[in-house]
């Protein structure tokens, strides 16, 4: 260790190697808990930052995402690539290597060190070396390298203070790889490397016997990719998700519900009474408990697809799907953003990124929305309860549980259909590519999925959050002003004696705040899009509530609470009960028909309501035209199925 | 020969990649000009085709395959 450092300098270091060599797993080990996910400045890749220190030196690390060259396939690549290149002259690049398939994993080494860039070579999964009946001679192929080398076992957590030791004292020299590297012809240049790198390796490497490290990953995928059984299991794969998405998320999602009731009671007593208290509570703490409300659901379904990517599965499933995907215009890479819109189509959108096609890229960002996510439950569950008694079976079927699942499946078939549409319209002459490498089967890293869970949770709280409150603030000032002097002939109207006899104070305080909402700037809203929506059976309330839940779905159902709850005198009964008594003012027949709810819920399976996903859609096309496309085709979408259904059922 | 008409299980060389741009990526993925190449397993729908060289094992469509020439083993 060299003496007389001075104390307090930074270091930074970039981690790069092919995917699934374990770097996350290294990053995870040197980081812990001090890391963060950002962005790449101008694109949307996923940047990976963290801390650590080692002899009071503070090192920060970055984690680019896989490649398995510099010659970038997919944006994700890109990156990389772009990074390395710019990285500072000082800049110490880690190449994280696989010991297991050596000659592979050198290739990136030896493009990187050409840049001129100053390399560590680390060497994970040397315990799989043993098992694959090899052995390496680490000095020589430092040597022959030219290149400080640290053997590590990610997993165990064996050679990591090596490696942190080894960036403390790392000293910059310069090494080459190739004498002269070609320009003209990338070919040519790759197997003048591979076959150097070959012969260094043959030097280094002792084979004592055969490899089996693919014999039992092999025996595995007999089963897995099986022309029956792989569906198969797939399918059961996809129930067990779905039953634990619903199932173990009920007593967490109640316990957030409560706590969010608890701190806004706690807050609105605490508060001054006024239009402060109004904001906070039924706002903006409103609006982020419409949030937090889906943490367990989407926790759970993330868990479950991180470990079904980190065991090395995923690929399995997208290689499976790729040819029933291909003929609706996508990829089996889609699989990934298809699942994960089941809980929030904002983590699902951005995890498109991995397929290279921009065409299949962006079908999958356009068509993803129209799954439905964890937002319409609430929504659902509300409507169908309108109409269907809660304990009515169908043979041995619940019929609101059919019902959901109905909703789901015409949420899927729209999305393929879509797609379907979709790919005969847009045109592009990029060649479509499914390359996707069979990671060896291995069991969950339980750091590594915790930490991704942990993640995506914070950036779709992050994402979804700001808009939220951002809405709320918007919609709380519309529904809390009106134009004129119209609140103040209300409040003047209720002060007169012979309404003070006839109700108490509370009564008429309700009716007050029923009068001056239909008369609030979001009133007149509702009104105005009255005639638009009449067709499809909804009244203004209901108008409001549409424009409302552009925020967010799950809004529908706060805002449909507060209009029914003001103007109510029986505070008892649950926003089902008074949707279902309430009457048409003009015909007097039931409000929620079955014409009008069936039209609502289809009209929620179809229409683009979340500001959040616009949002992010915007972020990863660059631009603002899909967005908007795909605003006026699910709205159309949603609006004339709407319009079927209610003629259909009136 | 082409790398899309073997069946399952059986193997050929590698002697030249048609597409320049799938043949960057594959020679980064390990499959290189000169090695074995073997067809392990062709998807249900008898497309894509999983493939292995050396201990490299990927996914790979059979368009793609068939720019992939080789000498049958």
């Amino acid at each position: 260790m060299p003496k007389n450092k001075p104390q307090n300098i930074e270091k930074n270091i970039i981690l790069i190697g092919n995917p699934n060599t374990g770097k996350s797993t290294l990053f995870n080990a040197l980081t812990g808990l001090n890391q963060k996910v950002g962005n790449f400045p101008g694109i949307t890749v996923d940047k990976k930052t963290g801390v650590f220190t080692i002899h009071q030196t503070k090192i920060n690390i970055i984690d680019l995402p896989g490649t398995y060259s510099l010659s970038p396939n997919s944006e994700d690549e890109k990156v990389a690539k772009v990074y390395i290149e710019e990285s500072a002259e000082d800049d110490i690049i880690i190449v994280v290597a696989d010991v297991t398939n050596l000659k592979r994993n050198l290739l990136l080494y030896t493009q990187v060190v050409d840049k001129g860039k100053h390399v560590i070579l680390v060497l994970n999964m040397m315990d799989l070396l043993e098992k694959n009946n090899q052995e390496i001679d680490i000095n020589q192929l430092s040597k022959l390298l030219n290149c400080p080398i640290i053997p590590i076992n990610a997993k165990l957590g064996k050679g990591i203070e090596e490696l942190k030791n080894a960036i403390h004292s790392f000293e910059i020299k310069s090494a080459k790889f190739l004498e002269q590297t070609f320009s003209s012809n990338a070919i040519d240049e790759t197997m003048l490397r591979l076959k150097k790198i070959s012969e260094i390796v043959n030097q280094c490497i002792v084979k004592k016997g055969e490899d089996k490290s693919y014999l039992q990953t092999k025996k595995i995928d007999n089963i897995l990719t099986h022309k029956f059984y792989g569906y198969l299991i797939f399918i059961g794969i996809l129930f067990l998700i779905f039953q634990a998405v619903f199932s173990w998320s009920a007593y967490p999602m109640e316990l957030i519900e409560k706590s969010f009731l608890f701190m806004g009671n706690f807050l609105a007593n605490l508060l001054p009474i006024g239009m402060l208290n109004d904001l906070i509570v039924d706002g903006i703490l409103a609006g982020l408990g419409g949030i937090f409300i889906f943490i367990p659901q989407i926790a759970i379904l993330f868990t479950f697809i991180t470990i079904l990517e980190d065991t090395g599965y995923m690929s399995r499933v997208s290689f499976l799907m790729d040819r029933i995907l291909r003929v609706v215009g996508l990829n089996g890479k889609s699989i990934i953003p298809l699942l994960s819109s089941t809980a929030c189509a904002v983590p699902a959108i951005m995890s498109a990124r991995t397929i290279s096609n921009y065409k299949e890229r962006l079908i999958t960002i356009m068509i993803s929305p129209l799954i439905s996510c964890s937002a319409r439950i609430p929504v659902y569950t509300l409507l169908i309860a309108l109409i269907v008694p809660e304990n009515s079976y169908y043979g041995i079927f619940n019929i609101q549980g059919l019902l959901v699942m109905g909703l789901y499946l015409l949420g899927f078939t729209a999305a393929m259909i879509a797609a379907l549409i979709m790919k005969l319209i847009i045109k592009s002459k990029q060649h479509s590519t499914f390359t996707l490498e069979m990671p060896i089967y291995r069991l969950p890293r339980l750091k590594n999925v915790s930490l991704d869970v942990l993640n995506k949770v914070k950036i779709f709280l992050f994402n979804a959050g700001k808009i939220i409150i951002a809405i709320s603030i918007i919609l709380w000032v519309l529904s809390s002003y009106a134009p004129g002097d119209s609140f103040e002939k209300i409040t003047t109207k209720y002060t007169t004696e012979n309404i003070k006899e006839n109700y108490s104070e509370k009564e008429i305080e309700t009716l007050i705040a029923k009068e001056k909402l239909e008369v609030s700037y979001a009133g007149i809203i509702g009104k105005t899009i009255e005639p638009i929506i009449k067709p499809i059976g909804f009244d203004w309330k209901i108008g409001i509530s549409l424009v409302t839940s552009f925020a967010a779905r799950e809004v529908f159902v706060g805002t449909m609470a507060t209009l029914y709850s003001v103007g109510d005198k029986d505070s008892t009964k649950s926003i089902r009960e008074k949707m279902t008594l309430a009457k048409d003012p003009t015909t007097g027949e039931k409000l929620y028909s079955k014409a009008t709810t069936f039209s609502l819920l289809i009209f929620y399976v179809f229409a683009m309501q979340c500001m959040a996903t616009l949002a992010v859609v915007y972020r990863e096309t660059n631009s603002i035209k899909w967005p908007i496309i795909q605003v006026i085709y699910m709205g159309l979408l949603a609006y004339l199925s709407s319009l079927l259904v209610y003629n259909i059922f009136s | 020969m082409n790398l899309a008409q073997l069946k399952e299980n059986e193997s050929g060389i590698i002697i030249k990649i048609n597409d320049d741009n799938l043949a960057i990526q594959l020679l980064a993925m390990g499959f290189i000009l000169g090695e074995t190449i073997k067809v392990e397993r062709i998807a249900p729908l008898n497309d894509p085709i999983l493939i292995t060289s050396g201990s490299n094992y990927i996914g790979i469509r059979k368009s793609d395959a068939k720019q992939i020439e080789i000498d049958k083993l």
